[in-house]
């Protein structure tokens, strides 16, 4: 295969599923389903590749494609105001795109249990994939947009038309939201292209890096750090920071569980991809001014998230708190400002995706089964679906950070890093370690242990088809905890350069 | 003749186009608010003819372009005032304030 | 002992193979991990001999890579760690033997055998880890392995609520752990083990931090030993089934605190507060548990009042600098509790019940059993010539030696009380009539029995490894080589062992009136005295304070931060949406449909505009 269009075709192949669907009979059930997850096939298989020959030695650059896209009047000559289409892969865009390819395979698995309207359901799911690839691949900041917006538009209507009883309001109050969040970001990037004359990455980093760059308008400091806060405001949506957390309960409640596991496991995660890329990468040094805000707003985000997931009565609600409290270690990680909590935060990203997709699948199993989520109410499963007991049992254990599993790593590292810079605060979030295990053995004990509180008669466990997401989820969550360095020689680079631009 | 000083024109343009602009803006009638906007045309006419005597680069063309805009009026009273019967004919008024339909 | 990695993968083998398989072996997954585990005690006990001839041993791998810093994991075989292999692969091996024969009819049989070999997993890569990263990672583990195993019974609320703050209770020692380890980490810039005590030793940490370091790492120690405040969660750990409490919450993870305490001697040795710490928590442990083990009704939770008990005495020992005392402790309580446990066991296998007040007679049924049992009393009694014996001394002259006289003495009192409370609990079960209803009563299958014969024998003869009159092997052997864990064995006066005797013997005498003869009252202390009584049976109402503290904080705080976002944040939004419809109703409002109104309105705005324009100056300026 040509290398030059090796990327195009990873991020674009979901279109090919898109077309055959669009083509196919409305009511085809299986056909559709089939041929909705082989869509997302040829993505897991090249992303699969390009993690192992980057792990083989390969170099990564190779897979740069640039295109003439967009000219602005005459300046093109001069190099400035053209928009080009450019995909490139970093060390930790590549580790996003993997763990993107996976989940979405592994939910166009879980979409099984969608009931109508399943050629809709995924051609809009496709192109969410294709935005969510975007976004990670995007190697300019218009280009980052457009992708960006390509998945919140699927996603509303995934939301809105495939969700539970309030799953309008959802689907609004996410579209709001992040429409909101994505009005501000649109204003960064505008300044940044409209001052900087460029939009490129890396291009851009390299002049802020300068004293007095060579810029058609000059950036002042202080723009700089506002536009650092407005990407912050942006990014601080998706994540979701608290208090901008609010559309994300109702997102996390409402969706179908497939979707959850997309939208827990991947789009939150584009929040934290943007800090570090563009936060971190564009404005390093603002950035450091800013660390410990970041830490206390984690230390926070946290808390209350494990605290609020205490008390809840349905099990996706107390998932819902658990990604809040979640990212909070994602923050910490970045507020560290270290190697250490760097690190920790991207393996948190991965960790958690990886989780949280595990968990909501289980929760699609039962909800299948016993059309609720309220702990109460399903007590004692462990007695009628051991094996899916079991699962939801690891699921919470690694998602409490028990060494061995991938949420550890992460945790350990991030307060590690919290803890070289700021102990006592670092030592106030340790409460949200015992919180966490506290909080999710509460739920998850409730629900799979105890007296049987219904009949399981008749229940079958996980089918066959379900034990694919389970066991490679499962699995994967067991690698990155029992061997790191599988992700951390990835990011290596992509480190090493953050570092740099930090200055040490 | 040049005796009659450029203000002097400005000023009746001005005095025709705010008589014009009230009566569109305030009367009921329609026919009334039509014969509004013809007279704030006008008033538009006599600021073309006088910059084209009086301005800075004086020449022929505001002249011609106020023929242009006359040929344009007469056109826009014909379309408007079929408009007018038409509308009379289903609403049996001419009242503007019920001539509300856009808003839903 | 270059393999000696592989010891602790055999169990992980039994784990994963029975996790796969184990449904359609049934029973013959016993056999499976007995194999498994045998091969570990076999290659323990190989590794044992091999050190007693060679230096040790540590090899390690890079693990995980941050900036310059590479995170290890390895394995490291010295004395304590090749004498640890060996008790605990030994005790795991006795209890899987076992349990083939109390678990048999499970339906979840297998289930049983799968976590009994990941638990064995994490206690023996606990005890070869060379440093704290490893440790920590291990000792996590074994806390989940001990999470499975007590809530094994999941249906029972009473395991879901036990296996739930078993776990959450050893968290919060844990990130005490945590915190001490990274704090360290920050100073000397690595977790090893090695590296943490040159460090130490060179001074470049600060006195404070040691103290402080030391003091959250025993933080975690009293969490998983179950010391004082953090030992709620041992006694309800009793739900598991009775194989279990011998093999975790007897012999090896409740021990682990101790063990960390000792593999981490020299930087405890370094702050001498951290050390007064170590020993007070100890101490007032001892005195505080065996107090309520003296008016518990459940043959196991007194069982396990007198584990948080011994491991006071542990504590204590190494708190008093005792290193060598504490380990020896660690070993023969290993040996006389897991058969304690085991005996017990049997005595619940034969009569269906844990209710002590139901017992009595049962020396006669139970020929085996209850001399088994008078064993592991009399060793814990510290009975002389029996391994119990000889451990508690040296605890007891290594308190005295270190200065600690109050403590000694507390310590005294806690042996008279634990005398009492073992055999108030053997003739309450093997003495008297035997009841009407337990006439079907057996002897447990040889399964059961034979692992219980080998840990009496252990029982008996494992004290004599480090006597004052027969020689201190165990002791010197412990600290060859090593002079920052003090020295072999302490001589003390010959006194203290004539305390220590007398005070054991008056126990025994005195629950032998009690409860053997019955010449005083069994209600003697309930009806004199109902308050202390009351308190003693309540443990101290702990449990109770903390529900009102600790939990009603955590409610408090939760359902503030649900009102906070109910109102404070939820609010934000509906007045940032209000606003905007607000302004929406009045625009929508001005779109009145009226030609002429919308005529004014762009009048307006033009005017403004000029307005605007001609103040400003306009564009061009």
């Amino acid at each position: 295969m040509n290398e030059a269009y090796f990327l195009s075709i990873l991020v674009f192949s979901p279109l090919l599923g898109i077309i055959i669907l669009a083509l196919l009979p409305k009511n085809s059930e299986t056909l559709i389903k089939f041929i909705g997850f082989l869509a997302t096939v040829p993505t897991l298989v090249l992303s699969l590749i390009a993690f192992f020959q980057y792990r083989g030695g390969a170099d990564l650059n190779r897979y740069d494609v640039k295109a003439d896209w967009i000219h602005f009047g005459d300046f093109a000559e001069m190099g400035l105001f053209k928009i080009d289409y450019e995909l490139g892969l970093n060390g930790l865009s590549l580790v996003l795109i993997v763990l993107t390819a996976i989940v979405s395979s592994l939910a166009a698995i879980a979409s099984v249990h969608i009931k109508s309207e399943w050629k809709g359901y995924f051609m809009l799911f496709l192109l969410l994939e294709i935005g969510m690839l975007g976004v990670f691949a995007a190697e300019n900041l218009i280009l980052f947009f457009i992708f960006f917006e390509i998945t919140m538009i699927p996603m509303f209507f995934l939301i809105g038309k495939w969700g539970y009883f309030e799953k309008e309001k959802a689907a609004y109050s996410y579209l709001i939201y992040n429409g909101l969040g994505s009005a501000v970001l649109l204003i960064v990037i505008v300044i940044l292209f409209a001052r900087a004359g460029t939009s490129n990455i890396e291009a851009l980093a390299q002049l802020m890096a300068v004293e007095n760059p060579n810029t058609p308008a000059p950036i002042s400091e202080s723009l700089k750090f506002g536009l650092l806060i407005s990407l912050l405001i942006a990014f601080g949506v998706k994540l979701p920071i608290f208090p901008l957390h609010t559309w994300m309960l109702r997102v996390h409640v409402q969706a179908p569980p497939s979707i959850v596991m997309i939208h827990s496991g991947i789009l939150l995660k584009i929040g934290a991809f943007g800090l570090i890329r563009f936060g971190m990468g564009i404005f390093p040094e603002q950035f450091q001014s800013l660390a410990g805000l970041l830490a206390v707003l984690g230390v926070i985000n946290l808390l209350y998230g494990a605290f609020l997931a205490w008390i809840q009565k349905d099990f996706k609600m107390v998932l819902a708190y658990s990604s809040i409290s979640h990212m909070g270690i994602v923050l910490i990680g970045l507020g560290a400002m270290n190697e250490a909590g760097i690190q920790g935060a991207i393996f948190q990203v991965v960790s958690h995706g990886l989780i949280s997709a595990l968990l909501f699948f289980l929760v699609g199993i039962f909800y299948e089964r016993f059309h609720t989520s309220t702990i109460s109410s399903l007590g004692g499963m462990a007695k009628g679906m051991p094996i899916t007991a079991g699962f939801l049992l690891a699921g919470a254990l690694a998602s409490l950070g028990l060494p061995g599993m991938s949420g550890f790593v992460s945790e350990f590292m991030a307060f590690l890093g919290l803890f070289g810079e700021m102990p006592v605060l670092a030592a106030i979030g340790c409460i949200g370690i015992i919180m966490t295990a506290v909080y999710l053995l509460r739920a998850v004990l409730g629900m799979t242990y105890g007296k049987a509180h219904r009949e399981f008669a008749g229940i079958t466990d996980m089918k066959s088809v379900e034990y694919v997401p389970v066991l490679v989820l499962t699995a994967l969550i067991v690698l990155i905890g029992v061997y790191p360095s599988v992700l951390s020689e990835t990011l290596q680079a992509t480190l090493e350069t953050i570092m740099l631009g930090l200055g040490g | 003749m040049s005796s009659v000083p450029i203000s002097a024109y400005l000023t009746l343009a001005l005095i025709l186009f705010c008589i014009g602009l009230y009566g569109a803006l305030t009367k009921r009638n329609m026919v009334i608010v039509l014969i509004s906007i013809e007279l704030m045309l006008n008033s538009v006419n006599i600021n073309l003819v006088a910059f084209s005597k009086f301005g800075m680069v004086p020449s022929i063309t505001g002249q011609v372009f106020s023929l242009f805009t006359i040929a344009i009026a007469a056109a826009e009273a014909a379309v408007g005032l079929a408009i007018l019967i038409a509308l009379y004919r289903n609403r049996k008024t001419v009242n503007i304030d019920e001539m509300n339909t856009m808003k839903h | 002992m270059e393999n000696a990695w592989i010891i602790p993968l055999f169990p992980l083998l039994s784990f994963l193979f029975l996790l796969l398989f184990g449904k359609r072996l049934k029973e013959t997954s016993a056999y499976i991990g007995m194999l498994f585990t045998l091969l570990s005690f076999i290659y323990s006990l190989v590794v044992l001999f091999d050190r007693f001839s060679n230096p040790t041993y540590k090899a390690e791998a890079t693990w995980l890579t941050i900036g310059d810093v590479q995170l290890t994991a390895g394995f490291e075989i010295n004395q304590l760690n090749a004498l640890m292999l060996v008790i605990v692969s030994l005790v795991s091996f006795l209890v899987h033997t076992y349990s083939k024969g109390y678990m048999h009819g499970d339906d979840r049989f297998h289930v049983f055998y799968a976590y009994l070999g990941l638990f064995t997993f994490a206690m023996l890569g606990l005890v070869i880890s060379p440093n704290l990263l490893q440790t920590y990672i291990f000792w996590e583990l074994v806390g989940a392995g001990s999470f499975l195993l007590i809530g094994f019974y999941f249906y029972k609320e009473e395991a879901k609520a036990a296996a739930k703050k078993a776990f959450i209770m050893t968290r919060i020692g844990d990130v005490g752990l945590l915190i001490g380890m990274i704090l360290l980490f920050w100073q000397v810039g690595s977790f090893e083990y090695d590296e943490i005590f040159q460090a130490v030793e060179a001074g470049s940490v600060s006195a404070g931090m040691v103290t402080l370091t030391a003091i959250l790492i025993f933080v975690g120690a009293v969490g998983k030993s179950g010391q004082f405040p953090l030992h709620t969660w041992l006694p309800d750990a009793m739900e598991g089934p009775t194989p279990v409490s011998a093999l975790i919450h007897a012999a090896t993870m409740v021990a682990a605190g101790v063990y960390l305490v000792a593999a981490l001697f020299p930087l405890f040795t370094a702050s001498e507060t951290a050390l007064m710490v170590v020993a007070i928590i100890g101490a007032v442990t001892a005195i505080f548990a065996a107090s309520i083990g003296l008016v518990q009704k459940d043959i196991k939770r007194v069982l396990a009042y007198s584990t948080v008990s011994q491991l006071g005495y542990m504590m204590l020992a190494l708190g008093s600098a005792g290193y060598v005392a504490g380990v020896f402790h660690l070993m023969t309580h290993a040996f006389f509790k897991a058969l304690l446990f085991l005996a017990a066991g049997s005595v619940i296998h034969a009569v269906h019940t844990q209710n002590i007040e139901e017992m009595g007679g049962l020396w006669k049924k139970l020929r085996i059993t209850g001399p088994l049992f008078l064993i592991g009393t009399l060793a814990i009694s510290g009975v002389p010539l029996f391994s119990g014996f000889f451990s508690k001394d040296e605890i007891l002259i290594a308190a005295w030696a270190h200065g600690n006289t109050v403590l000694f003495w507390l310590a005294v009192i806690a042996a008279f009380f634990t005398a009492f409370y073992m055999f108030r609990l053997f003739f309450m079960v093997f003495s008297g009539n035997a009841r009407s209803e337990m006439k079907n009563v057996h002897e447990s299958p040889s399964v059961m029995t034979f692992p219980m014969i080998v840990l009496g024998i252990l029982a008996v003869v494992a004290g004599y490894v480090n006597t004052p009159w027969f020689g201190t092997f165990l002791g010197d052997w412990l600290v060859d080589g090593n002079e920052a864990l003090g020295h072999g064995h302490i001589e003390g006066p010959a006194w203290i062992m004539i305390v220590a005797t007398v005070v054991s013997l008056l126990g025994i005498f005195l629950a032998w009136m009690m409860y053997g003869k019955r010449s005083i009252s069994r209600d003697w202390l309930s009806s004199r005295m109902p308050i202390v009584y009351g308190i003693l049976y309540n443990k101290y109402y702990i449990d109770e304070f903390y529900q009102l503290s600790v939990v009603n904080a955590t409610k408090f705080f939760s359902y503030l931060f649900h009102y906070i976002e109910k109102f404070l944040v939820e609010g934000i939004v509906k007045g940032i949406t209000g606003v905007v419809q607000g302004l929406g109703r009045i625009g929508s409002k001005i779109q009145s449909g009226q030609i002429q109104g919308y005529g004014a309105m762009a009048f307006v705005g033009l005017a403004l505009l000029l307005v605007i324009f001609a103040i400003t100056g306009g564009y061009l300026k």
